[in-house]
């Protein structure tokens, strides 16, 4: 999985990925033809309107669904053909998820929750639920190891679904508008927090959402309208906060300025809020 | 996923719907109760038949005689026995020839004291009656030479000639008598028939003749095999051919047997032996022709008992599919999560049939348990509601009909086929959980 020049190479490969839907009698093309690279230890936003096709390139680049023309990669593994068995093989050892309704277990406590992960990879209870409460404590929910999500709130529960999707330390963690559900204090927190597990591990985001004050958060913003790329720029000010970039700053193209300041982004995400 | 890991979160679900898992588990477990107690009423059945059938007579043996008393062509001979006793599933030969004379005494005693009068006095061969199913209860068969084997109940046919008539003799159906109808504690007898010398008085036309006996054993009591085991007398065949060279004086003739008794390996090979017997040419007789359409007909009442029994096992069948439908479609979301966090498809698939064989499993457990109670309340109803007779209902015995047996291997086809059932209702409803894709995960609520 890891190639010896991981800095350099992309970790994450589209290629000319095209997806239809069938709708009726017609057909609805939800992404015209999409390539992208991004780097190890990016933390890449796709960013984007509802029905810009965001959900459906993340659906794509998490091998959820197949597309109709192209090819998807992940560490160099063409994800787009694997078939069910090995593609729920690549998720327990190289993909994390955060969903936007936190999608915790109802019936299982924080503990268990997060240890479900290397549950499946038939890890013993034990070593799991350790590695589990460690992490939680991590994330500051120390207090509520043995609790169920309904005793939780929105913030603990997205934490505790943080705590989940690094767990198996997976090389790439796709987090679908992580704080979709949750107030903007709370969404400060947690995207310090993804931020800061993908900065240790040296991990890859893939961070979906409509929300500009988010991708501020991204070291590269993906702008997706109608299924097209119309944007693919370093953000400058993100860099300028962290002080490092994962990536050459060469082989970046400038971005227009105006989109880091969140200006012509927030006018095309204001509605979906 | 481990093994251990599937199997708590399996249980862990059905724990989860408790009220639903309990009533579904019901359903299971009464459709196995009613499967378990009908089959079980059917064995009864068949068992209290069977030992009707074994009251009237030992099961595998066959009498064989020849038609027109033994003067037509075929005869009851020597030959004949070889050829019988070299058939496939004979375990035993012997002829049986009775001795007819105009009267037989038995004398016993100092000054002939005791006599026995009326008694029936067959030959056969000596050496074959314990393969015949004769039970020798004390002493050894008879070896030849004057050697008899005696009745159970030889002793109380003496009178005592010292005593006046009507006091003279010991009846041994005075003291009580038991479920079966046999006597209990038994009087003593006036003699002991193998520790006393026996005379043997034979009275034909030519006159009577004496022959000492010795008894060297005791046979049980078999109404089924003659009277001769109640209270006459077995000699070796040679003693009686020699017995009637005898008596028969002048009028010397060799008189064919007048049976020849078959005994069969087990009882499902009478028919066939029967059979083969009859094709020679010899009539038979046997409990075949009447234990045949008795099976015939308990069979069809078990099928009948067992077929009501599994339509309700078929709609708690029905019962475990609804509910792990429903289960599905309320937990659609989960599995998607589970999927998208890399949970393999056939480990989806075996946690949903482990969750329905495991309803199966519980209610087969639980309804042979119930079963089992049901069992031995009905046996004890029948035989009577009392402590003592609880190890009757229980285990059955001796002289004690069973309304309802369940034997071992039902309990065990019983929570085999729930779980078969269980797993069976499953199979369709995992199907649909492993179609659930991981995209269900995303969408939002």
């Amino acid at each position: 999985m890891n190639p010896p020049n991981a800095r350099s190479r992309p970790i994450i490969e589209v290629n000319n990925v095209r997806k239809e839907y069938p709708v009726g009698d017609e057909t609805v093309v939800a992404l015209k033809g999409i390539s992208l690279e991004v780097m190890r230890g990016e933390i890449c936003c796709i960013f984007g309107t509802s029905g810009s096709g965001k959900s459906t390139l993340l659906n794509q680049l998490a091998g959820m669904e197949k597309p109709t023309r192209g090819e998807v990669r992940i560490g160099g593994v063409p994800i787009s053909r694997l078939n069910e068995r090995q593609l729920a093989g690549f998720r327990q050892r190289h993909l994390g998820f955060v969903f936007q309704s936190y999608n915790l277990l109802p019936n299982l406590t924080a503990t268990e929750n997060v240890a479900m992960p290397l549950l499946f990879r038939g890890v013993p209870k034990a070593q799991r639920e350790a590695a589990a409460r460690k992490l939680l404590c991590r994330v500051g929910l120390s207090h509520r190891l043995d609790h169920f999500p309904r005793q939780m709130s929105g913030g603990q529960q997205q934490r505790a679904g943080i705590a989940r999707a690094f767990i198996a330390r997976p090389d790439v963690v796709f987090a679908d508008e992580p704080t979709g559900n949750l107030d903007s204090k709370t969404t400060l927190e947690i995207m310090d927090m993804i931020c800061s597990f993908a900065r240790d591990f040296h991990q890859t985001i893939i961070l979906v959402t409509h929300d500009p004050e988010m991708a501020a958060y991204a070291h590269r913003i993906v702008t997706l309208i109608d299924g097209e790329i119309v944007r693919n720029q370093v953000n400058h000010k993100e860099n300028a906060r962290h002080g490092t970039s994962p990536f050459p700053q060469s082989s970046v193209p400038s971005a227009p300025p105006g989109l880091a300041d969140g200006g012509p982004a927030r006018r095309a995400g204001g509605g979906e809020r | 996923m481990q093994k251990k890991d599937l199997l708590r979160i399996c249980l862990q679900n059905l724990m989860r719907r408790r009220s639903r898992t309990f009533l579904t588990v019901l359903g299971v477990l009464i459709g196995c109760c009613s499967i378990v107690i009908m089959v079980s009423l059917g064995i009864g059945m068949k068992e209290s038949q069977d030992k009707l059938l074994a009251e009237m007579g030992d099961l595998t043996i066959i009498t064989v005689s020849a038609p027109q008393r033994g003067k037509g062509k075929v005869k009851l001979d020597e030959p004949l026995v070889k050829r019988l006793r070299n058939l496939e599933g004979v375990v035993g030969v012997s002829p049986k020839q009775s001795l007819e004379v105009d009267s037989i005494r038995i004398l016993a005693g100092a000054s002939k004291r005791y006599i026995a009068e009326w008694s029936s006095v067959v030959g056969m061969d000596t050496g074959e009656i314990g393969r015949l199913g004769y039970q020798i209860v004390a002493g050894a068969p008879a070896k030849g030479d004057g050697q008899v084997v005696a009745g159970e109940f030889l002793a109380y046919s003496f009178k005592d000639t010292l005593r006046p008539e009507g006091r003279n003799m010991i009846d041994r159906w005075t003291g009580e008598i038991d479920s079966s109808g046999r006597p209990v504690d038994l009087p003593p007898p006036y003699l002991d028939p193998m520790k006393s010398p026996l005379v043997l008085e034979v009275t034909t036309q030519a006159g009577t003749f004496s022959f000492p006996i010795t008894v060297s054993g005791v046979v049980k009591e078999d109404y089924s095999k003659g009277y001769e085991t109640s209270e006459g007398l077995i000699m070796s065949l040679s003693d009686l051919r020699k017995l009637l060279d005898k008596v028969q004086g002048a009028a010397k003739k060799k008189l064919p047997y007048d049976s020849v008794l078959v005994k069969v390996a087990s009882i499902d090979r009478v028919a066939d032996v029967e059979q083969q017997i009859k094709t020679m040419g010899y009539a038979t007789e046997s409990m075949e022709s009447i234990r045949k359409p008795m099976e015939k007909e308990a069979r069809q009442k078990q099928m009948m008992l067992g077929g009501l029994g599994a339509i309700s096992l078929f709609v708690a069948a029905l019962g475990i599919t609804n509910t792990m439908i429903m289960s599905i479609s309320e937990r659609t979301r989960e599995i998607g999560i589970m999927k998208a966090l890399g949970c393999y498809v056939t480990d989806v698939r075996v946690m949903f049939l482990a969750e329905a064989g495991a309803i199966g499993l519980i209610g087969g457990v639980i309804g042979c348990v119930v079963s089992s109670v049901a069992s031995v309340v009905i046996n004890l109803v029948s035989i009577g509601l009392s402590p003592e007779n609880l190890p009757a209902a229980l285990l059955g015995g001796e002289g004690v009909n069973r309304v309802s047996v369940i034997p071992p291997w039902l309990l065990l086809f019983a929570i085999l086929f729930s779980v078969l059932i269980g797993l069976g209702s499953g199979y369709y409803p995992a199907n649909k959980a492993v179609g659930i894709p991981a995209l269900e995960a995303i969408k939002s609520e």
